[in-house]
């Protein structure tokens, strides 16, 4: 119809887009970039994307007594290799993932037969229960950290796996999405299992876990992506403790003990807590948006 | 259905850790608010509402709601914007709509604190590329006149990049004119994403008729037909988009604490780190207390403004 003003218009939305895209991917870049380059490179802005990669000397590694051949290597290798010496990088992603993949176990564990209860059971005080959920999903976990670590601390918690896990084994957004799910779950599904002599809780677990799960992988990647990404709670938790910290806290505490310019390293430490989920999301783009953008509705 | 009582053994551990882990912490707050306690302390001592009186009279604590509500004021109109015209110069393309899509949502994902740690390299003074960038523009005549404007005739000196070429360029985060701006700069290049998506899903349910009525009416513009038919349509998409915006950017807290520590001069102490320094580092937890209640109702406001509107299924 309008196919010129349809093409320049094409043309204009692209490279606004373009401009956008650029100023998005520019920190991304730069953390790569930086992982790969000399520390003079980065001085001086040089490089390209990928550095020369000319043979540098580790300073470190001659203070450390060694003879100087040994200490040879390619900026590339020197980062990576002090980033992962200098911090124990591989505790914080163990730590990570310990404490991410225990949180949603617990919330499910503890929020899908509540949501059961609340869709497909009949019982004295369902809507006070359901009336509670509502109410709780207004109170913001970010306000009341202040409070729960005073509990915490007060039994002595503080520093242990349980605070940073416990504070997070409910989430009402989780009862609250999955009823809303199993609302929509045919009550003869239900029946028929209980004539075949199914008790309650294989319902739960036999019959209604398999049918929740889109909603529940919607749900895990909130709540994983969420929890990977922390750093107010851990940073409040815990304290100096190397052995307990998530990546986020780790990385915090790798810039804090940084002397003068180890960019390189630290870039490369970046690379390596932030690359996992990125990569993760870039194969699973879709379900990914669809599962944080669903706790938009939070 | 319903004899038995398995249901005790559904809904009681939710009941049990609702209870404890969410809303007793909300009348702890509302207690220790009015104490002077601190960790280690055996006793205490009620103080009535002085943490209150301190919070709203004090000038450090006028700055917190300065830094915070500044904050707020600056990520939540850009953010929605950007958002918004994301969401529509993606929806009207032809191809390359999934890629940009992807792009924009990167952030989103993305560890902040270690995304923060990037942007501050990126906005050193002296190696940083930000300032690299803007000084390399300097001796090239075109950037030079189009950003000081000097070609529609400005005296280029004046202008805000021409004097900075002249001396120098900000110190990003260490200046106090700049740093909650730069704090809220990386607030915005994070959020925008987010809002994107939840404008893609408003926009895809805005029925394809409506756009070709308006086209009979007369509506032919591309602006016309937006400001007729999308925006309105968009209605619900505003007010959850708007309130979402202000209670995650009223939450910010990773990149103050790892970029300004509340400084230059607590130009960006904003509530929760407010909250975390005085509550946590200091162990003033009367105080703290204190902040986190008003805190809480400042969100509370927010999200019962959303129930409210959503309820009322509004179209402007």
């Amino acid at each position: 119809m309008y196919s010129q003003t349809n093409w320049l218009g094409e043309f204009s939305k692209h490279s606004l887009l373009l401009a956008g895209a650029i100023v998005v991917l520019l920190p991304f870049y730069l953390m790569l970039s930086y992982s790969f380059k000399s520390p003079s490179e980065i001085e001086a802005n040089k490089g390209g994307f990928f550095g020369t990669q000319e043979i540098m000397t580790d300073n470190r590694c001659i203070k450390a007594g060694n003879p100087e051949e040994e200490c040879l290597m390619r900026p590339i290798v020197y980062n990576y290799t002090a980033a992962f010496k200098e911090a124990p990088l591989v505790r914080y992603m163990l730590n990570g993932i310990f404490v991410t993949v225990s949180i949603f176990v617990i919330q499910v564990i503890i929020a899908l037969p509540c949501a059961y209860a609340l869709s497909k059971l009949r019982f004295w005080g369902r809507n006070v229960v359901f009336g509670m959920v509502i109410f709780c999903l207004l109170i913001p976990v970010h306000a009341i950290a202040l409070p729960l670590y005073i509990m915490l601390a007060k039994v002595g918690l503080t520093n242990t796996y349980a605070a940073l896990i416990i504070p997070w084994s409910i989430s009402v957004f989780g009862i609250f999405l999955m009823r809303q799910f199993f609302m929509t779950v045919p009550d003869d599904l239900i029946d028929a299992a209980r004539m075949d002599g199914m008790g309650e809780f294989s319902i739960v677990w036999q019959v209604m876990l398999p049918t929740a799960i889109p909603a529940l992988l919607a749900f895990g990647i909130f709540s994983v992506v969420a929890h990977w990404n922390d750093y107010y709670w851990p940073r409040i938790v815990v304290t100096g403790n190397k052995d307990l910290m998530t990546p986020p806290l780790g990385l915090r505490m790798f810039k804090s003990d940084m002397d003068g310019n180890e960019y390189g390293p630290m870039m490369a430490a970046t690379t390596v807590i932030v690359l996992p989920l990125v990569i993760i999301f870039l194969l699973a783009q879709r379900r990914f948006i669809e599962g944080i953008t669903m706790t938009g509705m939070k | 259905m319903g004899q038995s009582k398995i249901h005790y053994w559904f809904v009681g551990p939710a009941i049990f850790l609702m209870l404890l882990l969410l809303i007793a912490p909300v009348f702890v707050a509302a207690g220790l608010s009015m104490t002077n306690y601190s960790l280690g302390n055996s006793g205490f001592d009620w103080i009535g509402l002085e943490n209150y009186e301190k919070l709203f009279s004090r000038r450090s604590y006028a700055k917190m709601f300065t830094a915070s509500l500044t904050y707020v004021l600056l990520v939540v109109p850009i953010s929605v914007a950007l958002g918004l015209g994301a969401a529509l110069l993606i929806s009207s393309l032809k191809i390359g709509g999934e890629l940009y899509k992807a792009v924009f949502f990167l952030p989103v994902m993305a560890t902040l604190l270690a995304m923060a740690i990037v942007w501050e390299f990126a906005l050193n003074p002296i190696v940083g590329v930000v300032n690299d960038i803007l000084r390399s523009g300097c001796d090239k005549d075109v950037i030079y006149a189009f950003f000081t404007g000097s070609w529609y005739g400005n005296n280029a000196l004046e202008s805000w990049y021409g004097s900075s070429c002249e001396k120098k360029f900000p110190i990003w985060l260490g200046d106090k004119k700049y740093a909650l701006g730069t704090i809220a700069f990386i607030g915005i290049w994070q959020a925008f994403g987010f809002n994107m998506v939840l404008y893609l899903a408003g926009l895809t349910s805005v029925p394809r008729e409506l756009y070709q009525a308006a086209h009979m009416d007369g509506a032919d513009s591309a602006w016309e037909r937006f400001k007729l038919v999308t925006w309105p349509m968009l209605g619900p998409t505003h007010v959850f988009v708007i309130t979402i915006s202000s209670i995650r950017s009223f939450q910010v807290f990773d990149t103050v604490e790892a970029l300004t520590q509340g400084g230059p001069s607590k130009s960006t102490y904003v509530m929760v780190y407010a909250m975390f320094e005085k509550g946590v580092k200091q162990n003033l937890l009367g105080i703290g207390s204190a902040i986190t209640i008003v805190f809480l109702i400042f969100v509370l406001i927010l999200t019962l403004i959303q129930v409210y509107f959503v309820n009322r299924r509004v179209h402007y």
